[in-house]
């Protein structure tokens, strides 16, 4: 055995030896890092549900409509101000933080769509391949938009569902072509049925194009009718929307005082404050789970430097035999680690089913991950350390000659 | 035979508050290997501590202490630490076992803190052998007697081979056959060349030494002191230490 095993093998000989105090020592951490596990399990399950929260509501979304706040309420019609460009979609890509995704909209009403004798009108989009993964929609069949359609403009054509339906009633649309205002265009992708939106957008009825098609040939114009955007932390998104507002007035040149000339829309308010609540109640619990393992440590504290008097003589005997004070120190502070480890295994198991049953009888949602464990481990061998350098010091200082006097060993 | 110990105008002193009360007051001696040595002397009359500098679990205050020629009370607490691991043993009153380790543990124990372990367990059960332990290697303290506990403690302070064992009342907590048995035991070890200093206040005991020294108020006087019973103790705590000669 080495020297190091021999003195663990002390330690642990010690600790069984004292099986009260190391119990009672081994609740203290436990019950704090109990606490500390369920509140981050019950912390990623809440986090998660409020992560669907955002997709679903999309509360990561920001989107910059040209023209100014009085436009947003004039008729359905296209506007038509040319205003936004794909150039102020990539500045904002590069230039803001907490941009995660962007992509550039052209859209149009009237586009007729025709299969052999089938024909429907419907609204046209140009976007990026970005585009899908920003809106949280999907394609049904087929392939999304890709970069080599962007970079060869090609003529292909993704189909809302209705659209679909119409002009192939049976279906096997993708690798068909259909004429887009007269020019052939290759279905590559069916998307998913999506209905109506809130505003009254009826998804599955549009036509997407890449934006590269859409503003050479299907319109013919550079001009944007949106930038789309997904923003990293949704927590974040307003101060996010204002950089791009301030972004955008500079790159339009406009001056203090003048209105906008687009509009940026931030998501409802309401979801917002869903999500810093969420946020102030795990910071809070956090709090709760640190001040009770400041009790655990304390404990051991306590109970270690009533040890140190108890075991005096045994100290003592250590001295006699060759000790170093740092030996002696080493061994107290090696059993405060193993005692706030135990503690740690402990309170884990004991958190997580905690947290399991919170979310099991509807007070929480918990999510296990490896969070819990990696936190306790780190946090007990600091308590251990933390808590144990002051009666470890303190039975390394003991004069060997009083301590053997003290008592029995 | 060389000497082992080295003791000049040892002085010590404790401190608590404005009181200080000297405990050696000037001890000299010396003892050469081999030899049996017992201390006696009237409680407070200094005895344990002059053990205590002897194993440098204290340091003295004035005067010099030579162990092997070599001077270390001055030296730092580690150095001392090491000291103790590589040349002196300790045998204490209350054994001073460690109740949930074997006996072969506890004779074991002073290894963790050594720098060698190379046969350390081979040696302990030799040593458990020469103390007539062989076969209770395994046990507890608590399974054993008075005897064989202090008899395990003489094998713990042999682990390190010392030069010197130094034993604190040994026997004061053993009937009589069982302290036989172990002053038996420091005979031989003595005949086998380990020098060995025991402080007792039992004259049976200092006995079986090769020589004893007797320590009163803190100095080495001639003889026994205070032989004839309570009169002459009692001269002797209202007479001051001084009063007596040195020897």
């Amino acid at each position: 055995m080495s020297r190091s095993q021999r003195m663990a093998r002390h330690v642990v000989q010690s600790l069984v030896a004292n099986k009260g105090r190391t119990l009672l020592m081994m609740l203290g951490v436990a019950a704090g890092v109990a606490v500390l596990s369920a509140v981050i399990v019950l912390g990623q399950g809440t986090r998660e549900r409020v992560m669907g929260l955002v997709s679903k509501h999309g509360l990561d979304m920001l989107m910059v409509r040209a023209g100014g706040e009085v436009q947003v309420f004039a008729p359905k019609s296209d506007r038509g101000l040319a205003v936004l460009f794909e150039p102020d979609a990539r500045a904002i890509e590069n230039e803001i933080p907490n941009v995660q995704l962007v992509s550039a909209v052209q859209n149009q009403r009237g586009i007729t769509v025709v299969h052999e004798d089938r024909s429907v009108t419907t609204r046209g989009f140009g976007v990026e391949p970005d585009w899908m993964e920003i809106r949280r929609w999907g394609v049904a069949e087929g392939e999304f938009i890709t970069a080599n359609d962007m970079a060869s403009s090609a003529r292909v054509a993704l189909l809302g569902a209705r659209v679909a339906r119409e002009l192939f009633p049976e279906g096997g649309a993708v690798g068909r072509v259909v004429r887009v205002n007269n020019d052939p265009y290759t279905v590559t992708a069916v998307f998913i049925e999506m209905g109506t939106d809130a505003g009254g957008d009826d998804w599955d009825n549009r036509i997407v194009v890449p934006l590269t098609t859409a503003t050479r040939r299907l319109f013919g114009r550079p001009s944007l009718e949106q930038i789309v955007i997904r923003v990293s932390d949704a927590r974040r998104l307003p101060e996010t929307a204002e950089r791009v507002r301030t972004l955008l007035r500079v790159r339009h040149q406009i001056a203090p005082g003048k209105p906008d000339d687009f509009f940026v829309r931030e998501p409802a308010d309401v979801q917002g404050t869903a999500l810093e609540t969420s946020n102030t109640l795990s910071t809070s619990l956090i709090g709760v789970s640190l001040v009770a393992l400041l009790a655990g440590g304390l404990v051991i504290m306590n109970l270690m430097l009533s040890g140190v008097t108890q075991r005096a003589g045994e100290i003592g005997l250590r001295r006699a035999v060759g000790a170093r004070a740092a030996d002696i120190t080493r061994e107290f502070l090696l059993e405060a680690v193993f005692i706030a480890l135990l503690g740690g295994i402990v309170g884990v198991i004991l958190g997580v089913m905690i947290a399991m049953l919170l979310s099991a009888t509807g007070m929480g949602t918990s999510r296990v991950t490896w969070h819990p464990f990696v936190v306790a481990a780190l946090a007990c061998a600091a308590i251990g350390v933390g808590f144990g350098l002051h009666p470890a010091r303190r039975a390394a200082r003991l004069d060997p000659a009083t301590a053997l006097r003290g008592s029995r060993a | 035979m060389g000497i082992v110990i080295e003791v000049e105008e040892l002085v010590k002193a404790y401190r608590k508050g404005t009181v200080v009360t000297e405990v050696l007051r000037g001890v000299s001696f010396d003892v050469r290997q081999g030899e049996f040595v017992a201390i006696m002397g009237r409680s407070g009359s200094g005895k344990s501590t002059l053990l205590n500098v002897l194993g440098f679990l204290d340091r003295p205050d004035g005067g010099r202490y030579r162990l092997l020629g070599e001077a270390l009370t001055s030296s730092d607490d580690d150095a001392l630490s090491d000291a103790r691991s590589r040349k002196i043993g300790f045998v204490f009153q209350q054994f001073h076992l460690l109740d949930r380790a074997s006996a072969l543990d506890n004779v074991m124990l002073p290894l963790v803190y050594a720098e060698v372990d190379a046969g350390g367990a081979e040696r302990a059960r030799s040593l458990l052998e020469a103390v007539g332990l062989g076969n209770r290697a395994d046990h507890l303290p608590g399974e054993m007697s008075g005897g064989e506990q202090q008899r395990v403690a003489i094998a713990r302070a042999l682990i390190n081979n010392p030069v010197l064992v130094l034993a604190d009342e040994p026997t004061g907590n053993l009937d009589e056959g069982s302290a036989s048995d172990i002053l038996d035991i420091f005979r031989r070890l003595s005949g086998e060349g380990r020098t060995i200093v025991l402080v007792t206040h039992d004259p049976l005991v200092a006995a079986r030494a090769d020589r004893v020294l007797y320590l009163d108020g803190g100095r080495l006087v001639a003889g026994r002191p205070g032989t004839v019973g309570i009169a002459s103790a009692a001269t002797g705590d209202a007479t001051p230490p001084t009063a007596h000669p040195t020897a």
